[in-house]
């Protein structure tokens, strides 16, 4: 009884044609009908949450967790770990979702994902659960990036905002204004570096990464470039799109941010910054909390906080990526009725508050933040989020990755002297065209 | 003195005669038995097979069937629609893959190499210490010991630009921060130094043992001879390495091809696409941008590139050694 290698390779593949048809799918109203009502019997459902920061101490998801129960009786949430990056985050759960896993039933998600889940099956589409009035108590932005095609695949939770952050101390000894515009922030970090007060003067985010596609996504905001045109077809070219891209090697050529921002992520940024090695800081809302927590920065106390600046002229200022997570349904979950319920809590005052009062970041629903509350947390960026144009990032396509992508490796050539900005904006073009015509791997 | 009760006749062990055990030809109860054996061993080896089924010939075959699939997801589970050859040519012909294709040629010919030579050289100096062999060894050996993620990560704050140990160190002497993980040449150069640092040990091992194996009686001929050192270790002790070697090549071939830790933690395989390996290539494929299959193409071109450059290595090394074996 010789098991040959033809008979192998014959009961592999058919096994694996066996397990393709037997993974046909459910239909999407059965899913909606059952996500339309919360259950009254016991249910149990999972959350994948990765680690929301604190600004207390006490761990944010469990007061919500421990909030929604007092609600819902009868509904139990356990937690699931998340990793700690997105991209991490985004092969674990997709794994797990495509292979038609029932859990984790509620999952939270970088606001860059709903097209791509959306086209792929791996969220519920959820807009005919929500009221006809339910966005308008969140960002525009936020809604445009959680929405595919008509459909929307996430409900808002928190929002990352990116702010400038600087010395207040180096700004007064050089009689220095907070910068308006990038030209002035490039003359006021070269007068505080040529006197020796600080290394460098500027820090942000230039790694092949989607940090590095956040910062150009602003830039290029700033510079009024579009990525993409109305009908989602590449619009990056011309001046403004190379404005953006000069104004980024300007700052590495001239030494006001260190050559070694191509390496950068966020924590990189941070620690040079929170070392006291830079004037200016561009990062998200969340840095507020570190830079100004004295065992970790030795800069605490002489950080002030500001929108973002702009070009020289009547260009926008205060331009942040709408960055941020929210909550996904899993299609298979089991509990679908009390999964949205929960979606939906997290997304609602209570919860929102929950956010405010504890977790250092920005809660999602706009009318908090002009709360009592909000003023005594005492944290600028909850103060000063709504001075911030939010821009979002060119997502609503199932090919965003590659799109990012596309974005971050030219920009990274730009940062390094490996390309000029003509040479990468036309890079870029191509490469993003390519990628939403699918062709890019 | 006779008996009249029967006795019943069984050859001594002395006439049985050495095939007795043997089943005699024909049917009869021994080839039952045979039977009866081949099934209590496929009995006992059946967990074994089924794991491996499990683990790796399903795995193997299915991510096969999806390089060629037109896979969508749905609700609930996914659909192959059709067969097709487009994910092949969508790969063969991607400036991305070529890209990964040369970066991960190149850092496996090199690492390869230098592990190589740097591995026999420490394997020669090893086998001439005495009694502090063993102790050396450990340390020797700690490196290789090292989880590959935890490795590049303490290489990571090493290179990292703001507070990297050789970062500064680097500094001092050219007078200048380097950007020693912004750069291509400059990357990549730094990734083969640590792959370098964690797998030599492995490589000096492997021939350490082979030189132990070496009979010191081909030395005293060789000696007799009046063959110097070089000669020595060139027309003996290289050629009695030749397999050893050629095991541990094979090996560091098959890993480094399937690089995927290093750029993972050092560059994510930046700057730009420089360390971007195939492996690399199929995890972002597969994983981020959720392209089933054309993620699969990816590893299964990957897998295809490095049996083949396997087989032709075997087949050179072969040739050489008989021709050796003429000489």
């Amino acid at each position: 009884m010789a098991l040959s290698r033809r008979t192998l390779l014959a009961g592999g593949l058919a096994a694996g044609a066996g397990l393709t048809s037997g993974c046909a799918g459910k239909p999407l109203d059965t899913l909606l009908t059952q996500a339309a009502h919360v259950p009254r019997t016991p249910a149990t459902l999972t959350w994948w949450v990765s680690e929301i920061p604190s600004r207390n101490g006490p761990v944010v998801a469990d007061l919500i967790i421990r909030a929604f129960e007092r609600r819902h009786p009868h509904i139990h949430v356990r937690k699931s770990n998340a990793l700690s990056t997105t991209d991490g985050n985004r092969a674990a759960v997709t794994t797990q979702l495509a292979g038609a896993s029932p859990t984790p039933d509620v999952y939270l998600g970088d606001t860059t994902w709903p097209a791509q889940f959306g086209a792929n099956s791996l969220a519920l589409p959820l807009q005919t659960l929500l009221p006809k009035d339910f966005w308008t108590a969140y960002p525009a932005a936020l809604r445009r990036v959680s929405e595919y095609r008509g459909a929307v695949y996430a409900l808002p939770f928190f929002t990352d905002s990116a702010f400038l952050y600087y010395r207040k101390d180096l700004l007064a000894k050089h009689g220095r204004p907070v910068p308006r515009t990038w030209e002035e922030l490039l003359r006021t970090a070269r007068t505080v570096q040529r006197a020796g007060d600080a290394p460098y003067g500027f820090l942000w985010q230039g790694s092949v990464s989607e940090s590095l596609t956040c910062n150009v996504a602003e830039f290029l905001a700033d510079a009024e470039a579009p990525v993409l045109d109305g009908a989602g077809r590449v619009a990056l070219n011309g001046p403004g799109a190379e404005r953006a891209f000069s104004l980024m090697r300007e700052f590495t050529e001239t030494g006001v941010t260190p050559s070694t921002v191509t390496t950068y992520v966020e924590a990189d940024s941070q620690d040079a910054f929170t070392g006291g090695r830079g004037v200016f800081l561009r990062n998200w809302s969340y840095a507020w909390g570190n830079a100004a927590d004295r065992t970790v920065s030795k800069v605490a106390g002489k950080v002030g906080v500001a929108p973002r600046p702009g070009f020289e002229g009547d260009g926008p200022r205060g331009v942040s990526c709408a960055g941020g997570w929210s909550n996904f349904i899993n299609p298979n979950s089991r509990h679908l009725g009390a999964a949205v319920a929960f979606a939906r809590f997290c997304a609602g005052e209570e919860a929102q508050m929950i956010l405010l009062k504890n977790a250092g970041v920005i809660p999602a629903l706009d009318e908090v933040l002009t709360r009592r509350e909000a003023r005594a947390v005492g944290d600028p960026t909850l103060a000063r989020v709504r001075e911030l144009q939010l821009v979002a990032r060119p997502v609503q396509t199932p090919y965003y990755p590659q799109v990012s992508k596309a974005l971050y490796t030219r920009a990274n050539a730009v940062l390094g002297g490996r390309a000029t900005p003509a040479q990468a904006v036309r890079a870029a073009r191509a490469d993003i065209r390519t990628a939403l015509e699918g062709g890019a791997l | 003195m006779t008996s009249s009760a029967p006795v019943s006749r069984r050859p001594a062990p002395e006439e049985a005669g050495p095939h007795a055990a043997q089943a005699p030809r024909g049917g009869g109860p021994a080839r039952v038995s045979r039977r009866r054996r081949a099934r209590t061993g496929w009995f006992f080896a059946s967990p074994a097979l089924l794991v491996i089924t499990a683990v790796t010939v399903f795995p193997v075959l299915f991510s096969l069937l999806l390089s060629f699939a037109d896979v969508r997801l749905e609700y609930g589970g996914f659909r192959i629609l059709s067969l097709t050859g487009d994910h092949y040519a969508a790969v063969l012909s991607s400036p991305e893959w070529r890209q990964a294709l040369v970066f991960t040629f190149g850092f496996t010919a090199v690492t390869v190499l230098l592990e190589l030579v740097l591995g026999t050289a420490a394997a020669l100096v090893l086998e001439r210490l005495g009694a502090a062999r063993g102790w050396v060894l450990a340390v020797l050996l700690l490196p290789w010991a090292l989880i590959n993620v935890v490795a590049a990560q303490l290489w990571g704050y090493l290179y990292n630009g703001t507070y990297g140990g050789l970062t500064w160190l680097f500094e001092q002497i050219l007078g200048h921060q380097p950007d020693i993980l912004g750069q291509p040449a400059s990357a990549i150069s730094a990734m083969v130094v640590v792959d370098v640092w964690k797998t030599t040990p492995f490589v000096a091992i492997v021939v350490l043992a082979g030189l132990m194996l070496i009979p010191g009686d081909v030395y005293e001929a060789a000696e007799i001879d009046g063959a110097g050192t070089w000669t020595t270790f060139w027309k003996v002790t290289l050629p009695q390495l030749r397999p050893i070697m050629a095991i541990a090549v094979l090996f560091r071939i098959l890993q480094a091809f399937g690089i995927f830790d290093l750029p993972f933690v050092l560059t994510q395989g930046g700057p730009g696409t420089a360390t971007e390996s195939l492996a690399i290539l199929g995890y972002k494929t597969l994983f981020q941008n959720l392209a089933i299959g054309r993620g699969a193409a990816v590893a299964t071109t990957t897998a295809v590139i490095v049996i083949t450059c396997c087989l032709l290595f075997l087949r050179v090394f072969r040739t050489q050694a008989d021709e050796g074996g003429r000489a």
